[in-house]
């Protein structure tokens, strides 16, 4: 069980599917260049980021604001009932330019940043850690909570799971999410107890009904000051009585509960089935499983040396595993413009992308966050990739009317987006980067260099046929037209996996 | 036609064999006694939503915002009504009215035609167990059949899916709208959604000159496998009869089976392409060839049904279509926006039953309309109403329980709850009943457990 991938496996192709599941993929020469390393160099390359620089700025409002949130409270508590409206759509209006700009920042950060790995974390724990805008956006400075809770998850990334578990409980925008920001002695609120054992670290059947209310009791105290925008204890809403729970008995507090869920023998078990199938895309067998709970228990519940182990197992590179997990929309947005070399899309078209696809960031169907898997791939957002990637490949939305920028924003203002996208720079791909000029010259070498980037393996017969038939209905071979044969590339069903 | 047949054939045999396919890789030969009676099931439930024209149709009408029903279904000789809505009040010489204490707003003339002809139920005081006044929150409780303290992860009508549709056609759900609503959400999600047919396909970019034919779409079709160069014959591997699909002798010519099961992730994406065409192709045709029966108003859910009637006249295999209409939401001057809505409500309905009874489709279609919740009883300062709790719910069809069903909740202050009416009839009662007499299957799977049908067909 987890012994290395023999050095002899490592090539072009296992490279390839490391970068893929770590990070976003990358165009050839960085997966050569991982091949080069070797795997040990090449795992560190990517999971040792704590050096790298050239980090991308915050955004400008990233920052707690008690100034802004008391002067608007006043100026609501002041205003003439029919002004008071107003304010609160402009605030609205602020938040919700703020939200977008937050999804571009992140995407940006995974599709350009120095450090793929540490986004590819941040986005399981934003996964795994399910808090949506849409419950939030009622509170002050709601973008500002939500960007905060991002930047927890980058850095603890690969810190400690107790750690991390109680810095996630104290998270405002958790805090909000799940209630516990209204919880009190005299009733307390079990959203986020129940959750925490459920959702985050034990799994249903692991704990029981008892367990759900004594915890609640124990997290009481924890709460949020709306002002300062920040985690708050308060004493006077804790419960002092004795609670007992997982079988820990005493006057528990939410520190003291948190830890105990995490030293049952399930917390390390859960966890590390989580993160396998993540970055696997396969529930691991029990056996497998519980190899993997070692290694994690074996270095003190920390993620890095853990997941070190995993991408340098055998397993890992499975052929059960190596291109046989469906692309979530995220991985399917940055990896093609990281494979490509090409620019991501302006914020809001490239959110509405993610969203129309079914992962609209920052908003999570609900606590339990996404499914994943097949569960991506249903008629509807199957056709919208294949008709996104002519999109993201021309650079032009001539794809997109307004119904559709009506539908994939969810509201009205369609035709002006799409007049507006009409004159947006989407970025596109520059076919002289990607294809030499002797490239360009073969048929034969266009479909092979484009296969080797896209899929870091071949086609069927069937299909290479086919892209063949495609270059040669052409007379004189352009640009567009090979933009056109990548974008039928991105209109398989080989290219929905990874 | 032919050629029809044959993808119909081919979907089928996809279909059909992927439980095979599956099983065959993973399960030792000693379990096909297990595996045949699974296939059987599965045969089962594809026979009984695969179309035929007896299938029942249930299409949910959302409206979005929250309905003020207390201006909708009125209790007009109430005072405490009269009371606690001084400006925005409907004064009896104004409504439409049903029996001496309860009537229509007198825009819902659509609706008031329907009830006396005999098709349509109004459901009062429907709502839930510890109401919650969050638009989001609540519309998700309705959305997932949840209690209003849990989260549930799928809705009902994906849930249904799941459960009693298994194997079906991706078209066994349609949504009009733009995105699909969270009670469509499943473990295996179906249904097709789209505001327009013309944007429900693969778009090409090939700018082919006139006369030439579009070679982007071409080879999209052949990367995809979607055009059979060799048509599989009818009824010719034998796998689709459940017998002897567990040989697996032929097996070798099929996808690997689902992905969670062993399978490739590569399989599964290819036979939804397949889906994804088929419907694409069936939609934009019906859409081009069958014409409506009825005028409908020209408002975004006139539009709605319309493409509803024609989808069913059509013949899409559909169980469930889902449309929506918003505005609802009326904290200031409510009474020309719900005047405006409801004249629509009910004129798009009259609309869709008239063409439903030119079509001979009627006895098929059963209409539930619900909104996330009902207003406040008493109005606030701006002519509007604020976030409520209990309101009614309509059902439409030729075999409806006609009339006025449930008890109206009472106005007195006794009676409220933190100033709301306080529902009678659980809206999962409701549903019970559509899941249980309506398309027959049993409700407690889909609902999480027993709730008593309230009797609506």
């Amino acid at each position: 069980m987890l012994s290395p991938l023999p050095n002899e496996r490592w090539n072009y192709e296992t490279a390839a599917h490391l970068l893929n599941r770590a990070g976003f993929g990358g165009p050839p020469e960085a997966i050569q260049k991982l091949a080069d390393i070797g795997p040990d160099k090449a795992i560190s390359s990517l999971i040792d980021y704590e050096h790298i620089r050239g980090l991308l700025p915050d955004p400008v409002w990233a920052f707690p604001d008690p100034q802004r949130v008391e002067n608007l409270r006043q100026a609501i508590k002041s205003a003439k009932p029919e002004d008071v409206k107003l304010l609160r759509q402009q605030e609205n209006k602020i938040q919700a330019a703020r939200m977008l700009e937050l999804r571009g920042w992140w995407l940006d950060r995974m599709a350009n940043g120095p450090r793929p790995f540490q986004e590819k974390m941040v986005l399981f724990w934003h996964g795994h850690f399910a808090t949506s805008i849409e419950k939030i956006r009622g509170t002050p400075n709601s973008s500002y909570l939500m960007w905060r809770q991002n930047e927890l998850f980058r850095r603890l990334a690969t810190d400690n799971w107790l750690r991390l578990l109680i810095e996630t409980g104290k998270d405002p925008a958790m805090l909000l999410y799940l209630d516990q920001a209204q919880s009190r002695k005299e009733h307390p609120n079990e959203n986020f107890a129940r959750e925490s054992m459920e959702l985050f670290a034990l799994g249903e059947g692991h704990y029981t009904e008892k367990d759900v209310t004594e915890a609640a009791r124990a997290l009481t105290g924890w709460s949020y000051n709306a002002q300062e925008q920040k985690f708050v204890y308060r004493p006077t809403f804790h419960d002092e009585g004795t609670k007992t729970v997982l079988g820990l008995t005493g006057n528990l507090t939410g520190e003291d509960f948190l830890a105990q869920v995490v030293r049952q023998p399930q917390a390390a078990v859960f966890i590390t089935s989580k993160l396998w199938n993540f970055f696997t895309g396969q529930f691991p067998s029990e056996e497998l499983n519980g190899a993997l709970a070692a290694v994690f228990r074996g270095n003190g519940d920390y993620f890095k040396p853990f997941l070190r182990v995993m991408f340098r197992s055998g397993e890992f590179y499975g052929d059960d595993i190596v291109r046989n997990e469906v692309k979530s929309p995220v991985q399917w947005l940055v990896g093609s413009a990281r494979m490509l070399e090409s620019d991501l899309p302006p914020p809001f078209i490239s959110s509405a992308i993610t969203a129309s696809l079914g992962q609209n960031l920052f908003a999570p169907p609900s606590v339990k966050g996404w499914d994943g898997g097949t569960s991506w791939i249903t008629t509807n957002t199957l056709l919208d990739r294949y008709n996104d990637a002519a999109t993201l490949v021309t650079g032009t939305t001539q794809q997109l009317s307004a119904d559709d920028f009506a539908r994939k924003q969810g509201g009205a203002g369609g035709q002006k987006l799409a007049k507006l996208a009409q004159r947006i720079h989407i970025g596109g791909v520059d076919v002289e980067k990607i294809l030499t000029p002797e490239e360009r010259a073969d048929k034969d070498s266009i479909v092979a260099s484009l296969q080797h980037r896209l899929f870091q393996t071949t086609l069927t017969n069937d299909q290479q046929d086919a892209l063949r038939d495609f270059l040669d209905s052409k007379e004189q071979l352009n640009d567009a037209d090979i933009l056109t044969t990548i974008r039928l590339m991105m209109s398989t069903p080989e290219y929905q996996v990874t | 036609m032919k050629n029809e047949i044959t993808f119909q054939t081919r979907r089928e045999f996809l279909r059909t064999t992927v439980l095979g396919s599956a099983l065959s890789w993973t399960v030792p030969a000693f379990l096909a006694d297990t595996f045949a009676a699974l296939h059987g099931e599965a045969a089962d439930s594809a026979t009984q939503i695969v179309t035929g024209k007896d299938s029942t149709i249930l299409v949910v009408l959302q409206m979005a915002g929250g309905n003020d029903g207390l201006n909708t279904v009125i209790p007009y000789s109430n005072d405490f009504y009269h009371k606690a809505r001084p400006k925005i009040g409907q004064a009896a010489d104004k409504v439409l009215k049903l029996n001496d204490d309860i009537a229509f707003h007198g825009s819902m003339t659509g609706f008031k035609n329907l009830y006396d002809s005999g098709n349509l139920a109004v459901v009062q005081g429907v709502g839930y167990p510890n109401p919650n006044r969050s638009h989001f929150r609540s519309t998700e409780i309705w959305q997932t059949a949840s209690d209003s303290d849990k989260i549930e992860k799928y809705g009902w009508v994906g849930r249904y899916f799941d459960n009693a549709c298994d194997g079906a056609d991706p078209t066994v759900g349609v949504v009009i709208g733009r995105q699909l609503p969270e009670s469509f959400f499943a473990a295996k999600p179906k249904g097709i959604c789209f505001d327009n047919p013309a944007n429900y396909r693969f778009m090409s970019n090939g700018h082919p000159k006139p006369g030439e034919e579009d070679m982007t779409e071409e080879s999209y079709k052949k990367l995809n496998e979607l055009e059979m160069s060799s048509p599989l014959p009818d009824g010719g591997p034998s796998m689709t009869s459940g017998d002897n699909a567990n040989s697996g002798d032929s097996i070798g010519m099929l996808p690997a089976g689902m992905p969670m099961q062993g399978g490739r992730a590569v399989d599964f994406i290819t036979r939804t392409a397949l889906d994804a065409q088929q419907s694409s192709d069936e939609v934009r045709a019906i859409a081009a060839r069958v014409q409506n029966h009825a005028t409908y108003p020209q408002s975004p859910l006139g539009n709605s049904l319309k493409m509803v009637a024609k989808l069913i006249g059509g013949g899409l295999p559909t169980r469930i279509y889902y449309a929506s209409q918003g505005g609802y939401d009326t904290h200031t001057n409510q009474i020309n926006t719900q005047q405006r809505l409801l004249q629509d409500l009910g004129d798009s309905m009259k609309a869709f039953v008239d063409d439903m009874r030119a079509q001979g489709n009627m006895q098929r279609v059963l209409v539930m309309t619900f909104s996330e919740f009902g207003r406040r009883l008493h109005e606030n300062a701006n002519g509007g109403t604020d976030h409520g709790a209990a309101a009614p719910m309509f059902i439409v069809g030729n075999k409806v329980k006609a009339g006025l069903l449930g008890r109206y909740p009472s106005l007195a202050p006794q009676d409220l709850f933190e100033g709301d009416i306080k529902y009678n009839v659980d809206f999962r009662s409701v549903y019970a009943s559509v899941l249980e007499n309506w398309l027959k299957t049993k409700s407690a799977p889909i609902l999480g457990r027993q709730f008593q049908p309230l009797q609506i067909v």
